[in-house]
């Protein structure tokens, strides 16, 4: 009789689990969704302003305007790169913790934050010759208001992400995520994949075109 | 000073901007098999991050850009 309660109960757990794996899998189907249409909305923001910058920049001349070199290529090359990089370690890290590899999630984390960190230094650095040394401000020009907004609104989503990726740091040493269950995680690189890729846009609009 | 600043990054971004390069290709390439949503953004993604690697890569060896403003 207990054994045969027993046998009940044990299957009553695996159904039961069973049941919740299928619920998860819905769920997570259904926040990758939401994650996935906020990107897109992401991108609407950044589209709206971008076409902003095309349109001011048609309206003048000459590009960037008299006075104004615009900013550095080969250090926003470099800088960019960071970026990329950054971008890669991060795939690494998710890989890793498919993998069960805690110890190089973390390695992989830590050096996404590090280069992440190191890009938006680096924008500081770049704002700080432009207002300094070319006089560039963002009420003064087209070109200041343009590349200081959109590369600004850039910035933010890369502060964002180091925090975001920060607290996807805190909840995986705290056991929120699994081997199974990580959607946050496949969250937070989707999100720093975004953040690159708006980057290539910016990069070639403002050092490029 | 500033032509070997110069230098400096753009030896840094050529030998990054390869190994970045080469690192998302094989990342995409690991992810071309697998058909779920978040890897078909994923991949994606990644093309995009591999064309910037290009991107800064012409612009460091003066194919793209002005130079060097």
């Amino acid at each position: 009789m207990a054994a045969a309660a027993g046998t009940l109960h044990h299957e009553h757990g695996a159904e039961h689990h069973e049941m919740s794996d299928a619920l998860y899998e819905e769920v997570r189907s259904h926040r990758l969704l939401g994650f996935t249409l906020f990107l897109i909305s992401d991108c609407i923001l950044f589209s709206a302003f971008i076409f902003a910058y095309l349109y001011l920049r048609n309206t003048i001349d000459h590009w960037p305007p008299p006075g104004i070199a615009g900013p550095d290529l080969l250090f926003g090359a470099l800088n960019s790169i960071v970026l990329f990089g950054s971008g890669a370690t991060m795939h690494y890290a998710l890989d890793n913790w498919k993998h069960g590899n805690k110890k190089l999630f973390y390695r992989w984390l830590g050096l996404t934050l590090f280069l992440g960190a190191w890009f938006l230094c680096g924008q500081v650095y770049e704002y700080t010759l432009l207002f300094y040394e070319q006089h560039a401000t963002w009420a003064g020009s087209i070109f200041g208001a343009t590349f200081f907004t959109l590369t600004g609104l850039h910035g933010f989503h890369v502060f964002v992400g180091l925090i975001y990726l920060s607290i996807l740091w805190w909840q995986t040493s705290r056991g929120t995520y699994t081997q199974r269950r990580f959607f946050g995680l496949t969250a937070g690189t989707l999100y720093w994949h975004f953040v690159d890729v708006i980057w290539v846009f910016l990069f070639f609009l403002f050092y490029i075109f | 000073m500033q032509i070997l600043q110069a230098g400096i990054e753009q030896t840094l971004t050529l030998f990054f901007g390869i190994i970045v390069f080469v690192t998302a290709c094989i990342q995409t390439s690991a992810e071309w098999n697998k058909h779920e949503l978040e890897d078909n953004v994923t991949k994606i993604l990644l093309i995009l991050m591999a064309v910037g690697c290009i991107e800064a890569i012409g612009a460091t060896l003066g194919f793209l850009g002005h130079g060097g403003a």
